[in-house]
């Protein structure tokens, strides 16, 4: 059957249409309300507004807070990058090319994290990290190492770095089966010709396996970059509330402080349309760090 | 075929249905203000009432009693521990409920005057009176808030920060009760050899615990409500000034001689009061909530033992700053009227009386005779005759809470010298900054 013009089209319509309005609706539309509002000063709580022009732009330039923020929130991001990518390509490789009997069950155990929601996962390790009855200082404890015993979420050095542990455990599941698939599509005859050749393992990873899943790297970093940049908010939420004395806010938690706990919903606006304008930089200079030429044999 | 256009039709169905539901406007609370044929009192009437640590019985009591003296009305509960973030479109979009209990998260007795969401009460106070005929105005324990002469809203609850210790424990170890400062370190150094733990504790993650629980109480009875009105408002030179750098002189002494748990930079407020619970510390500064708070998980042969904060110098008498959780109209309610009657309603002292019985705190209305009612928690009644007693404690009234703007830059730089990373000097230094920041915001 010859599909006339019109079909087509209205066919194309039919997907697309729904699609674009209720990303309109869910995505555009805040976002711009988002950007309309850092311009007032509104409390969020009353139909009180006021504009003041670029006054908040001129706040959060002088807000000694926000640096600190964007530090933690890109320390975040690199320790969580080389932390999960490290691990997530190291299980990966594992699990497939050596041949272990239980990967089907290892597969399960470090993908578990993922389906739980983020929020019992701060809770959880705000458990492991209890100053008394928690985990890790139970654990140094046993093993005699009592001075390095400390409260760790209460202590403004180590509280941003112990946020990292919980982050990197709950996000290496995904990349692990993402870089799974990768190295499962690579044919089996580059490592047979590579081994006959007298390549070692090591050198069959270098030069085989991590060139051929380089897109799949790719996608992850940029997706944990993302993930992290919109996301981390949750756990310091949960976990310490930005504390103490600001020593964990990342952007996003500050963000809901100024907006939902000191009321000021217009400046909370300006931090969002700051983060906005962050992750696409990001975005864009990690897309050009990466461009590689695909590798093909 | 046939099939798949149903699915279609389903899916766009549920795409407009959801386009639909996202753009409708509430339009069903448009219903003019109800005033029965005969000027009686009638139509909706819609309450919103946090629930925290009070529950809320009572709330359910007088609501039902309400309803039965006024059957006319149809009240409407919007309650919850979030209800005031459920609430919150409601109070955006200029479509507020009738009546108001400002209490918990997510809602600011100031903000909201700020705003203009509430209604001007003040000479509509002055005509009510109590069942006794005595005038309503003149009977609270302390005056409503206070904003340049007007009163937007009519304290309900008194309540107050105090430090809570384990009387049974006390008794047994023969450890003193402190009432002032120096014995407040005596009886922790007494502590910490005895029992061998960190005698205070306090959450970290809300330092307002501290601030509200025993600073302030020291700032009173340091400085008297003029200081305190001055630290509360951001006054230019309070924070700096000399009595208050005694005061956190004070903590850094509590901090250098190891009074404080260790991990309190950790904990939240469940967990500081978990471990205070479990003996793992003995003082915590809290309001007159922590026992019905933690009613699931208090240890068998635990016995709650409440004294105003003693920051206090040795000459000072203990002093309370009470903390006031207000009832108010809504400046857009719908049915002023009906709202107006349940407020009166609700402030006799018949209903003073069963608020302490169900929450074990105190309704702000004095004249309340607690004592013969058996029903009472003991350190309630207790608590009630120490604060009605001039000559051990000296009541300290606030002008209004102090603004989130100064008093979250505040707690943040108190964590830090409580957790040692700052002194005495530094914190007034940085609070002085966050005080110049606040005012300059005000503008």
């Amino acid at each position: 059957m010859v599909q006339s013009k019109k079909q087509k089209y209205t066919f194309l319509a039919f997907c697309l249409l729904p699609t674009f309005i209720l990303f309109a609706i869910f995505t555009l539309y805040p976002l711009f309300s988002g950007l309309y509002f850092s311009f007032f000063d509104w409390s969020g709580s009353s139909s009180n507004k006021e504009f003041i022009g670029f006054a908040n732009y001129i706040k959060l330039f002088n807000d000694v807070i926000i640096p600190k923020t964007i530090i933690h929130d890109y320390f975040l991001v690199v320790t969580k990058i080389i932390g999960i990518m490290i691990l997530a390509i190291f299980f990966a490789v594992a699990l497939t090319q050596l041949k272990i009997k239980e990967a089907p069950f290892y597969r399960v155990v470090f993908f578990f994290p993922n389906i739980m929601s983020v929020v019992v996962i701060g809770i959880l390790w705000t458990f492991i990290y209890n100053p008394s009855l928690g985990l890790v200082n139970s654990g140094l404890e046993f093993l005699g190492l009592e001075k390095w015993a400390k409260p760790w979420l209460g202590d403004e050095k180590w509280a941003l770095p112990s946020l990292v542990l919980p982050a990197v455990w709950a996000g290496i599941g995904l990349f692990m089966l993402m870089l799974m698939g990768g190295i499962a599509n690579i044919t089996k005859s580059y490592y047979e010709a590579a081994k006959i050749d007298g390549a070692s393992e090591w050198q069959q990873f270098w030069k085989i396996t991590l060139p051929l899943v380089w897109p799949q790297i790719k996608v992850s970093i940029l997706y944990i970059v993302i993930t992290t940049l919109n996301g981390s908010f949750i756990l310091v939420q949960v976990m310490t509330g930005g504390g103490p004395n600001n020593a964990t806010h990342v952007m996003g938690s500050y963000l809901y402080q100024q907006a939902f706990k000191q009321y000021n919903f217009g400046y909370g606006a300006t931090i969002g349309v700051m983060i906005l304008v962050l992750s696409l930089i990001t975005v864009l200079f990690l897309q050009f760090l990466m461009r590689r030429e695909k590798v093909e044999y | 075929m046939k099939l798949k256009k149903r699915f279609w039709i389903l899916c766009l169905s549920i795409g407009l249905l959801l386009f639909v539901a996202a753009c409708s406007d509430n339009d069903n609370n448009n219903s003019s203000p109800d005033v029965g044929t005969d000027g009686e009192i009638a139509g909706d009437l819609e309450i919103q009432y946090f629930v925290g640590g009070y529950g809320d019985s009572w709330w359910k009591e007088v609501i039902a009693d309400f309803k039965e003296a006024y059957p006319d009305v149809n009240v409407i509960e919007y309650a919850g521990p979030n209800v005031n973030e459920e609430m919150r479109s409601r109070w955006v979009s200029n479509d507020p409920p009738d009546v108001v209990y400002i209490d918990g998260a997510g809602s600011s007795e100031t903000q909201m005057v700020e705003d203009g969401q509430l209604m001007d009460l003040t000479d509509w106070l002055s005509e009510i009176e109590l069942e006794g005929g005595d005038k309503l105005a003149d009977s609270f324990i302390v005056k409503p808030a206070n904003y340049d002469g007007k009163i937007y809203s009519l304290p309900l609850v008194f309540d107050t920060w105090g430090t809570w210790y384990d009387k049974a424990l006390f008794d047994a170890n023969g450890y003193t009760v402190p009432t002032n400062f120096d014995e407040f370190m005596d009886s922790m150094a007494e502590i910490k050899a005895g029992e061998g733990i960190d005698p205070f504790v306090t959450t970290g993650q809300h330092p307002y615990y501290f601030l509200r629980g025993m600073l302030y109480p020291a700032f009173a009875a340091a400085g008297g409500e003029e200081l305190l009105a001055d630290v509360i408002t951001g006054k230019e030179g309070a924070w700096s000034s000399d009595q208050v750098l005694e005061i956190m002189k004070r903590v850094e002494k509590m901090v250098d001689e190891g009074m404080f748990d260790s991990g309190l930079g950790a904990l939240n407020h469940t967990q500081s009061q978990m471990n205070f619970l479990l003996h793992q510390n003995a003082f915590i500064p809290v309001g007159f909530w922590l026992p019905n708070e933690m009613k699931n998980d208090i240890p068998d042969g635990f016995e709650f033992g409440f004294i105003p904060s003693p920051m206090n110098a040795a000459d000072e008498k203990y002093a309370i700053v009470p903390d006031l959780r207000p009832l108010a109209i809504a400046q857009e309610a719908d049915n002023p009227d009906a709202a107006k009657a349940f407020v009166e309603f609700v402030f006799t002292r018949e209903y003073a009386s069963s608020f302490s019985e169900h929450t074990g705190a105190i309704m702000n209305l004095n004249g309340v005779d607690l004592t013969q009612n058996e029903n009472v928690p003991g350190y309630l009644t207790e608590a009630n005759a120490m604060i009605n007693d001039p000559d051990v404690v000296q009541i300290y009234e606030k002008p209004h809470p102090m603004s989130a703007d100064l008093e979250t830059p505040i707690g943040n730089a108190l964590i830090s010298l409580m957790l040692g990373n700052m002194t005495a000097e530094e914190f007034v230094e940085e609070a002085e900054k966050a005080a110049a920041e606040y005012r300059a915001g005000l503008n």
